[in-house]
């Protein structure tokens, strides 16, 4: 047996069917990746190592990579339902897939048994695989080759109106950002620093929590808007005041154990 | 002595077994000892840049450092977070550094030698396709970094390894267009075959716009500084590693290490001759012979890691957005331009409608008016306006120096005069 | 395939290296189980994207994907014809410049619509 085509194919096809049965679609993917790469390996088998590096390069490098952001984008899972949502979808999927398979097989079939090797590839890679694609690209298949680039285009264009927003205004510099903090500091008077951190980071989620200035009063901005209009924000603990005022009167003295946990006193 | 010649194609595939292993360990085991070597020597050159001395215990010059430090990672705690998809997150640090080593398989390190009494290239294996098959081999790799950040279940680890990707992916177009004027030359995509098409220049003097543009996209492919925002601390934690410790985390540092000795190895084989000994030593018989090339291809290499280096001593990181600009806007038109021109400066010279020198002053004309025509564009920028300097002195407050330390001191000076003047 | 079993050996020999270390790393480190140490990473509380089960991350990412399937597959036919360039002389250069051009008002289409601004 020919192990050098048997291990390849027989990863390929598990490849195949891992991504149809699994059940997260990142594992799908890495399973497609497999297949990818192990077709690439046949490529370089049957002497085409050009082809092989590119289905490695644009399937395995490109294409799935485009898969693989687009899942981790979307944050698809196997929580998702698998309902039927197009009704008669899985029987026309079943018939179409069906006659899918006989078509490729009857198709196979009828080259293996009446194309034998005058395909030799001695005379095709004559003076070199890459320049023999070369010949090709710029010979028979010119005109499909500057199609592809329409095509291109194409591609460009779909991208850029599936994931592109266009901005409604110019997109401020960080020259123009600090130029404009200290603009509302000269003329309202708005604190160009960074806001007051949140409260007690231990006991609460910190968020919710406003920080106390040093005599014991909330400090307002230590709360995010949202929050604050929400009316979410924590109330202050009566112990948490009196902490706070009795460490600033000096008659609480906060001493740490050997265990690194507080203990008042 | 009929073997000491240039190595060609039909000189692979042709080891007996015993020697694909002795050279398999090689290369594996130079591998691991030149990223053991970058890094204490790293260590040590940022060091003596920032007037520190380095580590310098573990045995003579610390030269054990990475090696004890390599010790302790492994008797480190090894951690699977709670929310990590395990399997993924186990073998996407294999995925990274099988990739970072199988890369270098196709690197030749020296012309025909001697082993054990068989003549046999001083290269693991080369053929037709070999440039193309490290590039296919680096886009495996990205799959260790967009899988650890995926698996690790924490969003800093995800958006690390997203912008790691996609930050390669960027930096691999221009890095591959940069390859197209080199294989127009060489008319091959074999390193072995490259190397030859060097013997009497190299492509870093001839084709000087491909260099520059692939040494700078290799330094943003291995995310090494100026080009590290995958490890930018302040925004993402650790990038993509963040939820690694022990071992594995090790792996993607040594893979790291080792993407750029290939890195540097591929720039030294497409542009610098590769084993060929640079010009004062190329005069000396047997420089190009049996093992002596390995001084020339591994001080080339050396110097690149070293540059790799003084790049990081030397300067800041880029923000994402001019990382991106750069090499969407300038690297990838450049590239495509400068391979314009070499096509049609050699249809010229083939055609032969012109002479070489004239062909050269058609194209050099353009691109020196080009150049003169952007410094003066870079000169008549305009400087910040002095006047929103400026400062606004109110009688009987305190003096406040101007904010500009460009403005000159006689003027610094007439200032606070101005100002005691005015406090009386 | 003779070439390729190089390749194949140091490939299973880095493997066997990185899957290697990653089984005695779970040997040699010690093992204190503490809960909070397998959370992921977070800064006081839970960030609002989560990696798994829903979340979502900027779509821009897609369109950087996308630019970099039509750069490598011109990048891919760009190889054949330069190693192939003198035999196709005159004609492959006018082709490829063609080519070139076409992809360029891809380009330029998509840098004038603000796709390659970067925040």
């Amino acid at each position: 047996m020919d192990l050098v085509f048997w291990i390849p194919a027989t990863l390929a096809v598990a490849g195949a069917l891992g991504m149809v049965l699994s059940k997260r679609a990142v594992h799908s993917a890495l399973f497609v990746a497999l297949s990818m790469i192990n077709l690439a390996v046949l490529y370089l088998n049957l002497s085409a190592p050009f082809l092989g590096m590119v289905q490695i390069i644009v399937y395995t490098g490109a294409v799935m990579m485009l898969f693989l952001f687009v899942l981790m984008i979307v944050g698809v899972d196997a929580s998702d339902s698998l309902k039927e949502t197009i009704k008669g979808q899985r029987l026309a999927a079943t018939l179409i897939g069906g006659s899918f398979v006989a078509v490729i097989s009857s198709m196979l079939s009828s080259t293996i048994t009446t194309l034998q090797s005058d395909l030799a590839t001695e005379t095709i890679n004559a003076g070199g695989n890459v320049q023999a694609i070369a010949n090709l690209i710029f010979g028979r298949y010119v005109l499909a080759f500057e199609a592809t680039s329409a095509l291109l285009i194409t591609a460009a264009v779909g991208a850029m109106v599936l994931a592109h927003r266009e901005r409604a205004k110019p997109k401020l510099t960080q020259r123009e950002t600090s130029k404009k903090r200290f603009e509302d500091y000269a003329l309202a008077g708005k604190h160009p620093g960074p806001l007051p951190a949140t409260g007690v980071y231990a006991r609460h989620n910190a968020v919710d929590t406003p920080a106390l200035l040093p005599d014991g009063s909330i400090a307002p901005n230590s709360v995010p808007g949202p929050m604050q209009a929400r009316g979410s924000v924590r109330p202050v603990d009566e112990y948490d005041l009196q902490e706070v005022k009795d460490l600033s009167k000096g008659e609480l003295v906060i001493e740490l154990d050997h265990e690194g946990d507080h203990e008042s006193k | 002595m009929i073997f000491l010649r240039n190595p060609t194609l039909d000189d692979f595939g042709i080891d007996p077994w015993w020697l694909i292993v002795i050279k398999v360990l090689g290369v594996f085991v130079v591998l691991v000892l030149l990223t053991l070597f970058s890094i204490w020597a790293e260590r040590r050159v940022v060091a003596k840049m920032q007037i520190r001395v380095g580590p310098n215990r573990v045995g003579p010059f610390g030269l054990l450092q990475s090696l004890m430090d390599g010790i302790k990672l492994a008797l480190k705690e090894d951690l699977v977070p709670k929310n990590a998809a395990r399997f993924v997150f186990l073998i996407a640090p294999v995925i990274s550094v099988t990739a970072a080593f199988m890369a270098l398989a196709v690197i030749p390190f020296g012309p025909m030698v001697s082993i054990f009494g068989v003549w046999t290239p001083l290269q693991l294996t080369d053929f037709s396709v070999s440039v193309l098959y490290v590039l296919a081999i680096a886009s495996v790799g990205i799959y260790g970094l967009v899988l650890a950040g995926w698996a690790s279940g924490s969003t800093y680890s995800l958006l690390g390894g997203l912008r790691s990707s996609a930050q390669m992916i960027s930096y691999e177009i221009a890095m591959g267009l940069s390859f197209v004027a080199v294989f127009l030359y060489a008319g091959t995509m074999s390193t072995s075959e490259i190397v030859n098409a060097q013997e009497k220049l190299w492509y870093a003097v001839l084709l000087l716009p491909s260099f520059v543009i692939y040494t700078t996209s290799m330094v943003g492919e291995t995310n090494r500084a100026p080009f590290d925002l995958p490890e930018a601390e302040g925004e993402l934690v650790g990038g993509f590693h963040t939820e690694y410790s022990s071992l594995k985390f090790a792996l993607f540092f040594l893979a790291e290490y080792v993407n750029m000795v290939t890195v540097s190895a591929l720039a030294t084989t497409l542009f610098l001759g590769g084993w060929r000994a640079p010009w004062p030593f190329s005069g000396i018989p047997g420089a190009n012979e049996g093992w002596m090339p390995l001084i020339w291809f591994f001080g080339k290499l050396l110097a690149f890691i070293f540059i790799f280096i003084w790049l990081r001593g030397t300067l800041p990181r880029l923000r994402y957005d001019q990382f991106m600009n750069f090499g969407w806007k300038t690297l990838i038109p450049v590239s495509l331009g400068w391979i314009m021109v070499v096509a049609v400066a050699r249809t010229l010279i083939q055609e032969s409608v012109l002479t070489n020198t004239r062909t050269l002053i058609i194209l050099a004309a353009p691109i020196a008016l080009l150049l003169l025509l952007s410094i003066v564009v870079e000169m008549r920028k305009k400087e910040p306006e002095i006047d929103e300097l400026e400062v606004e002195v109110l009688a009987n407050s305190f003096p406040i120096p101007p904010m500009s330390a460009a403005l000159p001191k006689t003027q610094t000076k007439l200032a606070v005069e101005n100002v005691r003047d005015s406090n009386g | 395939m003779d070439l390729a079993w190089p390749i194949v050996g140091l490939g299973l020999l880095a493997f066997g290296f990185g899957a290697f270390s990653v089984v005695i790393s779970s040997v040699t480190g010690p093992k204190r189980y503490n809960r909070a140490r397998l959370d992921a990473y977070e800064c006081g509380i839970e960030a609002t994207p989560q990696p798994m089960g829903g979340g979502k991350f900027p779509v821009r990412y897609y369109l950087t994907a996308m630019l970099f399937i039509i750069f490598d597959i011109e990048m891919v036919f760009l190889y054949p014809w330069a190693v192939n360039y003198d035999a196709l002389g005159l004609f492959g250069v006018v082709e490829m410049g063609l080519f070139l051009i076409t992809v360029l008002v891809a380009y330029a289409y998509v840098w004038r619509r603000g796709g390659l601004e970067w925040d």
